[in-house]
């Protein structure tokens, strides 16, 4: 089922949490909303799930209108952040509930509810656990319960609050994969919600970045990462260095600290190179730390009074044996420049760029 | 030294001296009582005690008590729940309001309630002539004594309930409705499992203050034998009449009510906490394996 969002609008008090969102959810997607706290992923989730009622704007499901369908009868599957396993019912009346709900006409028998939440406990690989309470079961596997309870009624988009939010890495990691899977198994829409930039680029075939109530870039996570649409996308998806500077045509003259034109360059950590000898257009700096963090090592340098951030391969540190004190020269490979406003920027092309 | 002391303890005639006082507080004021009521209620003898219990009046009274507490207590518990409900699911204006109001039988005096109640059903009353003109009875009857321990014990519920549910959010009722529970089922299934032993525990508080109380229904009930006495106006009418066996005697089946009340409430308390304990075990994060 595809869902169309139409300039869908909330605000809470004097809060604007949502502020004319227009998305579409093409059928099979799997789709992430990423963004800061606050920025209304997870009121717009709630929304498309009928949890929540928008102040303007309309949800379509399949092109039908279903703005005004109670939650019960949008037959979408909710995972809550934390859950929400009802507290008091096994593993396995918990996968049953939605069965067991149903209209009396339209209710399976006995044997096949059985068959069918034994069947999905399968599918979550916790068939052994039917009969425990969720509080004697781990993190990862009441996650992994309240999807099996969700998938229950066969709904036709999957959501999913911050699905991994409360767990440690590794196991994130594995669920991640774990989801993946299994949204491709199902034919079904997902959508979740993150602020994790990572998890979102790993997971979703679309990242739809959002701040401030509003959608600043909808694309893959390729294009969202390499090809970022605004300031605030180049910012929040991994570290950045942020260089202020003149305009001069398509050209910008770089110069950290002084803003008068009020242009701005972004570059990636690792999208700079280092050199030991003077490079012609490079800008010398010393190096202030070295932290090598698994595979990749940090190198700060300091060039006039600020910071620079710069992430090397290892083989690369090997070679160039930098340490603290030393004096370098580093040159960007490449970098992204926004006007003042952000909404003004150039045409978001790559710009060769002078010293 | 022979024993060193920790330096936050209090030393040893400070910590003996507080226990003294509140086991001798204990003692006088609701142990020596205690045992007063059940050593005059037999002091002829057994024959005797059960002589005055088995008495037409008194049984009456035990009838009419426990009549009035059936009576009161599903009508609480609808409001208790629905109360509790709305304030903490729902966001509305007045909520505050509402919660204030809820905590004002505590706060006004219980003879004070029962006026406020003759004043509105009495003869001389607001809806005095009306009553009267279709023949219906409230003020010195069976009526009129349930609408005031209505009044009287209908915070206990919502009171328990309003944390207990707070607490709990309702993200558990959105799971029920998303996955096609209607709100009855959502109620039955998932609400009510979750707050049983807090709704029990404020039931058993209200049971207990219906079945005691004596200011305001006192006030409405007209103290007419066998018809409007209830076993604490029983007590007052005996022992007014010099009937010290049946005074006490009836007393001691109040006494023995209390403790009865004690125990359910310790092992209602006991349970909730058992289970309060397993439902809401925070998390620790998963360790891989």
């Amino acid at each position: 089922m595809s869902i169309e969002i139409r300039n869908i609008s909330k605000r809470f008090g004097n809060f604007v949490a949502l502020d004319g969102i227009n998305l579409d959810i093409p059928t099979g997607e799997l789709v992430a909303l990423l963004g800061p706290s606050g920025c209304g992923k997870t009121t717009l989730l709630r929304i498309i799930a009928g949890m929540e009622s928008a102040d303007g704007g309309e949800v379509l499901f399949s092109g039908a209108e279903a703005t005004h369908l109670h939650a019960r009868e949008r037959n979408v599957g909710f995972v809550f952040q934390h859950y929400a396993l009802f507290r008091h019912m096994t593993v396995f009346e918990n996968v049953a509930f939605g069965l067991r709900v149903k209209p009396r006409r339209e209710r399976l028998g006995e044997a096949e509810i059985r068959r069918r939440v034994m069947e999905l406990l399968g599918l979550v690989q916790l068939d052994w656990l039917a009969d425990r309470y969720p509080s004697q079961l781990s993190g990862g596997q009441r996650q992994r319960i309240a999807l099996a309870r969700a998938l229950a009624v066969e709904p036709k988009v999957l959501l999913l609050d911050e699905p991994f939010g409360a767990l440690d890495t590794k196991v994130r990691k594995e669920l991640r994969r774990w989801l993946r899977r299994l949204h491709d198994e199902m034919h079904i829409s997902s959508v979740f919600v993150t602020h994790d930039q990572e998890e979102a680029l790993e997971v979703a075939d679309r990242v739809v970045v959002m701040n401030h109530g509003r959608i600043e870039q909808i694309g893959s996570p390729d294009e969202v990462y390499s090809n970022p649409a605004s300031p605030f996308v180049y910012q929040f998806l991994g570290n950045v260095n942020v260089f202020h500077s003149r305009l001069h045509g398509g050209f910008a003259e770089v110069e950290r600290g002084s803003c008068e034109a009020g242009a701005t360059a972004f570059v990636r950590p690792h999208d700079i190179d280092i050199v030991r000898q003077e490079l012609e257009g490079g800008m010398p700096a010393t190096v202030q730390h070295v932290h090598p963090i698994g595979p990749v090592v940090r190198v700060e340098l300091q060039h006039d009074s600020e910071i620079i951030e710069v992430e090397l391969s290892r083989e690369r540190q090997e070679m160039l044996r930098l340490e603290a004190g030393q004096a370098v020269w580093f040159r960007p490979r490449q970098m992204k420049v926004f006007g003042q406003e952000a909404s003004l920027a150039p045409p978001p092309a790559r710009q060769p760029f002078l010293f | 030294m022979s024993r060193s002391r920790r330096a936050t303890e209090e030393p040893g005639w400070v910590r003996y001296g507080l226990l003294a006082t509140g086991l001798g507080f204990l003692f006088f004021f609701l142990g020596l009582p205690l045992v007063a009521v059940f050593v005059e209620a037999l002091a002829q003898g057994l024959p005797a005690y059960l002589e005055a219990l088995r008495e037409p009046e008194a049984r009456s009274a035990m009838g009419l008590t426990i009549g009035i507490a059936l009576a009161v207590l599903p009508c609480n518990i609808v409001f208790g729940v629905a109360a509790a409900w709305a304030i903490a699911k729902f966001d509305f204006k007045g909520k505050s309001l509402l919660i204030t109001l809820i905590d004002l039988p505590f706060a006004v005096s219980p003879v004070v309630a029962g006026l406020i109640f003759i004043l509105l059903f009495g003869a001389q009353g607001t809806f005095g002539p009306w009553l009267a003109a279709h023949d219906i009875k409230i003020i010195f009857a069976v009526p009129g004594m349930i609408i005031a321990t209505l009044f009287i014990t209908f915070p206990f519920i919502a009171r328990e309930l309003i944390p207990l549910m707070q607490s709990q959010g309702k993200e558990e009722e959105e799971a029920a409705i998303s996955l096609g529970a209607s709100g009855w089922q959502m109620f039955w299934r998932v609400t009510l499992p979750n707050i049983k032993w807090g709704l029990l525990y404020g039931v058993i508080l209200a049971n207990a203050r219906a079945m005691g109380e004596f200011g305001a229904v006192s006030v409405v009930s007209g103290h007419i034998r066998g018809e409007t006495n209830t076993l604490p106006l029983h007590v007052e009418i005996l022992y007014n009449e010099y009937n010290q066996i049946g005074a006490f005697a009836a007393a001691s089946v109040l006494a023995l009510l209390a403790l009865v009340t004690l125990v359910a409430k310790t092992v209602v308390e006991w349970r909730m906490k058992k289970e309060t304990a397993m439902l809401n075990t925070v998390l620790a994060p998963e360790k891989t394996g």
